[in-house]
C-alpha cells in the first residue's frame, strides 16, 4: 500500500517538477526581455532550483536583480567635499583657463613641433622628477622601486640623453611608478582631508596640494631653472604635456552629466588606486 | 548512404567542437574577441564614422551587461524605483556607457592592445588589457561575470578609475539634488547633446 502510494506520488512529482523547470526557463527568457517581471518571478525560482538540484553549478538562469556578488570586494569611496561652491568656482576658473588660453597655446605648439620632441621634452621634465619619486618609494619602504628609480635616473640621465629618451623603459623594461610625497603621507596614515580644486593644476586634496610642496623640494625643475626661468619650465612642461594628451578633458566634459562630480570622484579613485601599490 | 553517415559525423563534430570551444573560452579570449573587433571596425577605412558606431554598437551590446551595470550605479535606488522606471533607466544608461566606452577607444586607433593577465575568482573575472600607444600606455582592465556560457563586462577601469564607481557617485549626487526624474531628464539632455555633435 504504501509502495503504491509513493510510485504514485513519484509519477505525479516527477512530471511536475519537469514542467516546473520547463516554465522557470521560460520565466527567465520573458523576465530578460521584460525587466519589470523580474522581483515577482524570482524567489520561487531560486528555491525551487536548489530544491530539485538537478542544475548543475553555473546555472545559467540565475536571477539576474541578485547581482550583489558583483559589489562583494568594492569599496566606492565618496569624497568629502565640504568647500565645493568654493571648489566649482576654481573648477569654473580652470575649465576657461584651459578652453581659452592653455589648450589653444597647447594646440599650437603640437602643430609647432612634431610629436618625438614633444615626447622627449616630456621624458626631460620626468627625469628631473625622478628623485621626488625616488624618495618617496625609499621613504615608504618600496625599496625595490626606489631601486627602479635610481636605476632609471642614472641610464635615463646618460643613455637617454640628459632624459630626453626613456631609454630604461624601452630598452631595459623598467617601468617608471609614480610615487609622491602624497602617497608618502597616505602610507603613514595621513587622510585626504577635504577636497581642493587648485588653480590650473585641478582636482587635489589638502593633503596632496601639502606634499605638492615636498614634490617642489625634491623635484631638479627648481635646481635646473631658478627664479623666473621656474616658472617658464613649469609651464612649458604642463602645455607641452596638454600637447600629447588625447583631450581627455574634453572627452570627460562631453560625456559626463556633471564634470565636476565626475573629476572629484576620478581623482579620489585615482589616488587611492596609487595609495595602494 | 555512406555520404550520409559522414556528413552526420561531421556535423556532429562540428557541433561539439563548437560547444566545446564555447565552454572553454577564457574571459580573456571573449574580451579579446570583442576588442579585436572593435579596433577591426575602427580601422576600417571603408566605413563611415556612423556605420562605425552602429557596429561598434552591436559587438559592445553583447559584451557589456547594460542592466548590471544599470542596478550597480543605483545601488540601493535600484529597488526603490519602480519597473517602469528601471527599463528608462537602463535605456538611457546604456547609451551613455556605450558612448563614453567607444569615444575613449576611438582616440587610440592604430594602437596596440595587450593583454597582461587575468584573475579569475569563482563567476567573477578581471581581464587586463593595456593599450600601447605611441605616448602612453593605458591600462583597462574589464570586470566581467559569468552568466551561462557567456562573460560579460559589468565594469570598466581605466588607470584605476572604476567608470561604473564614478557613474554611481555622480549620480547619486544628482539625484540627492534633483530626484530620480531629476537625473533622467539630465540624462536625455546629454543624450541629445552627444547626438548633435559627434566627434
Amino acid at each position: 500500500m504504501m509502495e503504491k502510494l509513493l510510485l504514485a506520488l513519484l509519477i505525479f512529482i516527477l512530471p511536475l517538477t519537469a514542467l516546473g523547470v520547463e516554465s522557470r526557463r521560460g520565466f527567465i527568457e520573458t523576465h530578460e526581455a521584460q525587466p519589470e517581471s523580474a522581483e515577482a518571478v524570482t524567489p520561487p525560482i531560486l528555491e525551487e532550483m536548489e530544491s530539485d538540484g538537478t542544475d548543475d553549478e553555473s546555472a545559467p538562469f540565475m536571477d539576474d536583480d541578485d547581482l550583489s556578488f558583483l559589489d562583494e570586494d568594492d569599496e566606492f569611496i565618496e569624497v568629502y567635499d565640504p568647500f565645493e561652491t568654493f571648489n566649482r568656482g576654481v573648477f569654473w576658473f580652470n575649465d576657461k583657463a584651459y578652453i581659452y588660453v592653455m589648450k589653444p597655446v597647447a594646440k599650437g605648439w603640437r602643430w609647432l613641433a612634431p610629436e618625438p620632441l614633444r615626447l622627449g621634452i616630456r621624458n626631460f621634465f620626468s627625469n628631473l622628477r625622478a628623485p621626488i619619486r625616488f624618495v618617496n618609494a625609499a621613504l615608504q619602504g618600496k625599496f625595490h622601486d626606489a631601486g627602479n628609480e635610481l636605476t632609471r635616473f642614472g641610464v635615463n640621465s646618460t643613455l637617454g640623453i640628459g632624459g630626453l629618451f626613456d631609454t630604461a623603459k624601452g630598452n631595459f623594461g623598467i617601468e617608471r611608478k609614480t610615487e609622491d610625497t602624497g602617497q608618502t603621507m597616505a602610507h603613514y596614515g595621513i587622510g585626504p582631508g577635504p577636497y581642493l580644486v587648485l588653480p590650473f593644476l585641478g582636482p587635489s586634496n589638502v593633503r596632496d596640494g601639502i606634499g605638492l610642496l615636498g614634490d617642489i623640494y625634491f623635484s631638479l625643475v627648481p635646481v635646473l631653472f631658478e627664479n623666473r626661468y621656474y616658472w617658464m619650465a613649469v609651464s612649458g612642461d604642463i602645455i607641452n604635456f596638454l600637447s600629447i594628451d588625447k583631450d581627455t578633458y574634453e572627452g570627460i566634459v562631453k560625456d559626463s552629466l556633471d564634470p565636476y562630480l565626475f573629476l572629484r570622484n576620478a581623482y579620489g579613485q585615482y589616488r587611492r588606486n596609487l595609495i595602494l601599490h | 548512404m555512406l555520404k550520409k553517415i559522414f556528413l552526420t559525423l561531421i556535423t556532429g563534430f562540428t557541433l561539439a567542437f563548437t560547444a566545446m570551444s564555447l565552454a572553454a573560452s577564457s574571459p580573456t579570449d571573449e574580451v579579446r574577441i570583442s576588442v579585436d573587433a572593435v579596433l577591426a571596425i575602427l580601422d576600417n577605412e571603408q566605413l563611415n564614422y556612423e556605420d562605425k558606431r552602429t557596429q561598434i554598437s552591436v559587438i559592445v551590446q553583447e559584451r557589456f551587461d547594460f542592466r548590471a551595470m544599470s542596478q550597480r550605479t543605483l545601488a540601493t535606488n535600484w529597488s526603490k524605483t519602480t519597473d517602469e522606471e528601471k527599463e528608462k533607466f537602463v535605456g538611457l544608461f546604456s547609451q551613455l556607457i556605450e558612448n563614453s566606452y567607444v569615444s575613449k577607444i576611438e582616440s587610440y586607433t592604430n594602437e596596440r592592445v595587450d593583454y597582461p593577465g587575468e584573475k579569475v575568482s569563482g563567476r567573477k573575472a578581471v581581464v587586463e588589457t593595456l593599450i600601447i600607444t605611441s605616448s602612453a600606455d593605458i591600462p583597462v582592465d574589464y570586470r566581467l561575470y559569468q552568466k551561462g556560457d557567456q562573460w560579460l563586462v559589468y565594469d570598466v577601469i581605466i588607470e584605476g578609475v572604476s567608470l561604473i564607481s564614478n557613474y554611481r557617485s555622480s549620480y547619486q549626487e544628482i539625484m540627492k539634488k534633483e530626484g530620480f526624474d531629476g537625473l533622467l531628464a539630465k540624462m536625455r539632455a546629454k543624450i541629445d547633446e552627444l547626438a548633435i555633435t559627434p566627434s
